[in-house]
């Protein structure tokens, strides 16, 4: 067998096992990216990043190659553009100091998990059950930034839970006392008690309650506030602001729909509303229009007209128009799907295999989902396949897993509830399949009931990476919560009369 | 700095602090406040109850958004009483500056921002401003958002160097696609679909050329000349242009896989070219752009449907 060495002078004699430590200070700010340019609101995990020991100097002499990373190497370098992309740039010297942070980890095992039959990384079920479970729990006093996003900090922990496997329904009924006292009393959530309604904390607070499911939580919602509350943020221009005084983009129009939809309320604007004055009536009245006015020249959607295209951003406006209507009619109506699915493809890094949020930006785990939940629309409004599952599953699986557990942006990053949550959404897109299908009705309503016409039909059948052991559950393509925990939810309040 | 208390300071004594209320369970995802923390807020939550807008909500605000920048609630109540009280918008902003950039990945900080910039109805200082910003993260989705309500909102289209500070940015790294955006966003997008005119076309495709010759890879400069062309329905004339980097008589001296890209596309609208496209896709998805390799298969699909084109 080989010799390292002898094989890439980049090794240099020696390899890297673990990671360097992350190369910002544990007093910055947590996902380089901005989380504002997330569906988050919060700088969340910040000041979970412990210092980790300065491993920069800790190489260790693993030995000769193994015919499975052999594999790896010889993958990677088939999906490498064997173009060079030059002069350097900040952005392309960024681009390749964060390659050779990921590649040790494409082409080897530097974390020692154990390896499935095609020589990644196992899922580590229990460590990320358990990272997850602990995020549940109580925080240290340098949390409070988090004060705001503790909904979030739930519904991350009970859908990534969940989608592992884990039973939940130990949480019920702490889940439902948690949001009873962030409820406001005049509708919605915040993120705490005594704060304002906003809408990213009532999705969150919405979809936590649907995903732990009976009476108690379900009633616990105050429907008639929650339908005043959204007719709050309606907008005369079609959108919907995230909270009274506060930004419109387009999280307000995904999130805004779904509690629409999951609670079944009407799709009346309430008396009270605002957006009345301007001659609208519905909740949809030019809706359509201003998620169109948010495609840009790239053919990504942003946050506002005028934005920059970004993956997050793309997920909530085709998850809105998904819910407005059947993909195949809503996105061509109001999107040049091929200029979309084009940029969409382009987000899919090379030779990583995980996505980035806009162009020319870096990979991130996060984005398996952003990007990664985008496809079962489009494909569902093309009929074709169009994405690249099993490079998706490799990243996640060899390169998102941290060591402890809980998911990562990227090797090197801390793991926190929303990189863990979105890498396994990621890695469910990419092992399940799921068909729009014209004849279903799950819940037999009549109003935005295309979010219930959803079918899941079987494993991706394509080139899988994962075992047995290795399959996560099945996420409903719009909602991003278990299979099944929507339909009920919906169903409850369909059989409810009035408020 | 020393922590900062209410319950023993006579300007707050007409006030009953409402403390957080956990409902008797333990709530899941708590937080062990300090003590700090935990009395401004229960301070906040009750001149909040009252509706009290006054000089001294501008402290307690300050104080909390230094313990928590990301608390939506204490920056629109903040805004609030600013507005309720007349207070001078300018040292708003004069402690705004810092702040931010103690804070760079906040949020909340850019809407208030816009609110005030908007009441103030003055852009003055500000491009400085984000420039600083920018300094520290150069593609910081908010600041750039917030230029463009800001060159929208006063009308900083033409003639304010706004075209030539964005010039100098997507300079300085013609990969910054937020740049590319916001130049987009000047010249098209920002305004309201009024016709584009020939001078500006040219002088932009011709801006995009240069930066794509300089660096035929970049997915950015690309996209932008794409926009443009498509804009002006006239994506075939790029013909040449990517022919320049993508010959298909010399398939081993590939230069640019974008310029392969446009080629199918320009091809599959051709008479007779569908072979050729199909030749172009068939490289990207072998050879100079395999992880998409599903994607280019899709497109070779569509050759076979008439009038579809990616």
């Amino acid at each position: 067998m080989p010799v390292r060495v002898s094989l890439r002078a980049r090794h240099r004699n020696m390899r890297m096992k673990k990671m360097a430590a992350p190369k910002s200070s544990s007093a910055e700010a947590p996902s380089a990216e901005a989380l504002s340019s997330r569906l988050e609101e919060l700088p969340v995990g910040s000041d979970r990043i412990e210092e980790l020991s300065d491993t920069e100097n800790e190489y260790e002499d693993i030995g000769t190659i193994t015919q499975a990373e052999q594999a790896h190497i010889d993958y990677l370098e088939s999906v490498t553009i064997p173009i060079r992309d030059e002069p350097e740039t900040e952005s392309s010297k960024a681009q390749r100091e964060a390659f050779e942070d990921i590649r040790p980890f494409l082409e080897g095992n530097p974390n020692d998990f154990p390896l499935n039959i095609f020589g990644l990384p196992k899922l580590q079920r229990e460590k990320h059950a358990a990272f997850l479970k602990s995020a549940l729990g109580d925080y240290p006093s340098k949390f409070a930034p988090m004060d705001a996003a503790r909904p979030w900090l739930l519904y991350w922990s009970l859908q990534g839970l969940t989608a592992l496997g884990c039973d939940i329904s130990e949480y019920r009924e702490q889940v439902t006392h948690t949001f009873s006292m962030a409820a406001y009393p005049t509708g919605g959530y915040g993120g705490g008690y005594g704060q304002y309604p906003h809408l990213a904390a009532t999705y969150a607070a919405v979809l936590s309650l649907t995903i732990v499911g009976g009476t108690d939580a379900y009633e616990s919602i105050n429907r008639r506030a929650m339908w005043h509350f959204l007719g709050q943020m309606k907008q005369p221009d079609g959108g919907f602001t995230m909270a009274p005084g506060g930004e419109e983009d387009i999280r307000g129009a995904y999130c805004g729909l779904v509690v629409l939809s999951l609670l079944n309320l009407p799709l009346s604007l309430p008396p009270d509303a605002p957006a009345r004055k301007h001659g609208l009536t519905t909740f949809l009245d030019k809706l359509g229009a201003w998620v169109s006015s948010c495609q840009t020249f790239e053919g990504g959607l942003s946050a506002a007209p005028g934005n920059e295209a970004h993956g997050a951003y793309a997920f909530c406006g085709l998850a809105c128009l998904s819910i407005m209507g059947p993909p195949k009619a809503t996105l061509p109506k109001h999107i040049d799907l091929p200029r979309l699915i084009h940029w969409m493809s382009y987000r899919q890094c090379a030779p990583e295999g995980g996505y980035n949020g806009r162009t020319n930006k870096l990979v991130d785990g996060c984005y398996s989902h952003w990007i990664g939940g985008c496809w079962a629309l489009a494909e569902a409004a093309t009929g074709r396949a169009l994405w690249n599952r099993p490079a998706l599953g490799r990243y996640i699986l060899a390169a998102a897993q941290f060591e402890d557990g809980g998911l990562v942006d990227k090797p090197g990053k801390r793991p926190d509830g929303y990189h863990s949550c979105y890498n396994i959404a990621g890695l469910s897109h990419v092992q399940h399949n799921y068909v729009y299908d014209e004849a279903e009705s799950g819940a037999g309503s009549v109003l935005l009931d295309a979010p219930w016409r959803w079918k899941t039909q079987g494993r991706y059948q394509g080139d899988v990476l994962w075992g047995e052991d290795d399959v996560v559950g099945q996420v409903h393509p719009i909602f991003v919560t278990p299979w099944g925990a929507a339909e009920e939810c919906r169903k409850y309040f369909e059989a409810k009369e009035g408020f | 700095m020393a922590p900062k208390f209410y319950h023993d300071d006579p300007v707050w004594a007409d006030i009953d602090p409402l403390p957080q209320d956990d409902g008797g369970l333990h709530p899941l995802a708590a937080i062990n406040y300090t003590d700090e923390y935990s009395e401004a807020m229960g301070y906040l939550r009750a001149v909040m109850a009252n509706n009290e807008f006054s000089k001294r909500i501008l402290e307690l605000t300050e104080h909390v958004i230094s313990l928590n920048p990301a608390h939506y609630t204490v920056w629109l109540y903040r805004a609030k009483t600013l507005f309720e009280i007349n207070a001078p918008l300018r040292d708003e902003i004069e402690w705004l500056n810092p702040t931010a950039l103690k804070h760079l990945k906040n949020y909340q900080i850019w809407h208030h921002r816009q609110t005030v910039i908007e009441a103030l109805g003055s852009p003055d200082g500000e491009a400085d401003f984000i420039d600083s910003m920018l300094e520290h993260d150069s593609k910081n989705y908010h600041v750039w958002s917030y230029r463009q309500w800001l060159v929208k909102r006063f009308d900083l289209f033409e003639g304010k160097g706004e075209l030539e500070w964005t010039e100098q940015m997507v300079e300085q790294d013609l990969r910054n696609n937020s740049a590319w955006n916001h130049r987009w966003f000047l010249v098209i997008g920002g305004r309201d679909g009024r016709a584009l005119d020939e001078e500006t076309f040219k002088r932009e495709m011709d801006f995009a050329k240069r930066l794509v010759r300089k660096a035929p890879q970049n997915q950015s400069s690309w996209n932008y000349l794409r926009g443009l062309a498509r804009h002006a329905n006239s994506t075939s004339a790029l013909k040449d242009f990517a022919l320049e980097f993508a010959d298909l008589s010399r398939p081993d001296e590939i230069h640019s896989s974008h310029a392969l890209d446009l080629l199918a596309d320009i091809l599959a609208t051709e008479e007779d070219q569908k072979e050729e496209a199909r030749q172009a896709l068939d490289l990207l998805a072998t050879r100079y752009d395999p992880i998409r390799a599903y994607y280019w298969n899709y497109r070779k699909g569509l050759l076979e449907q008439p009038g579809a084109v990616a």
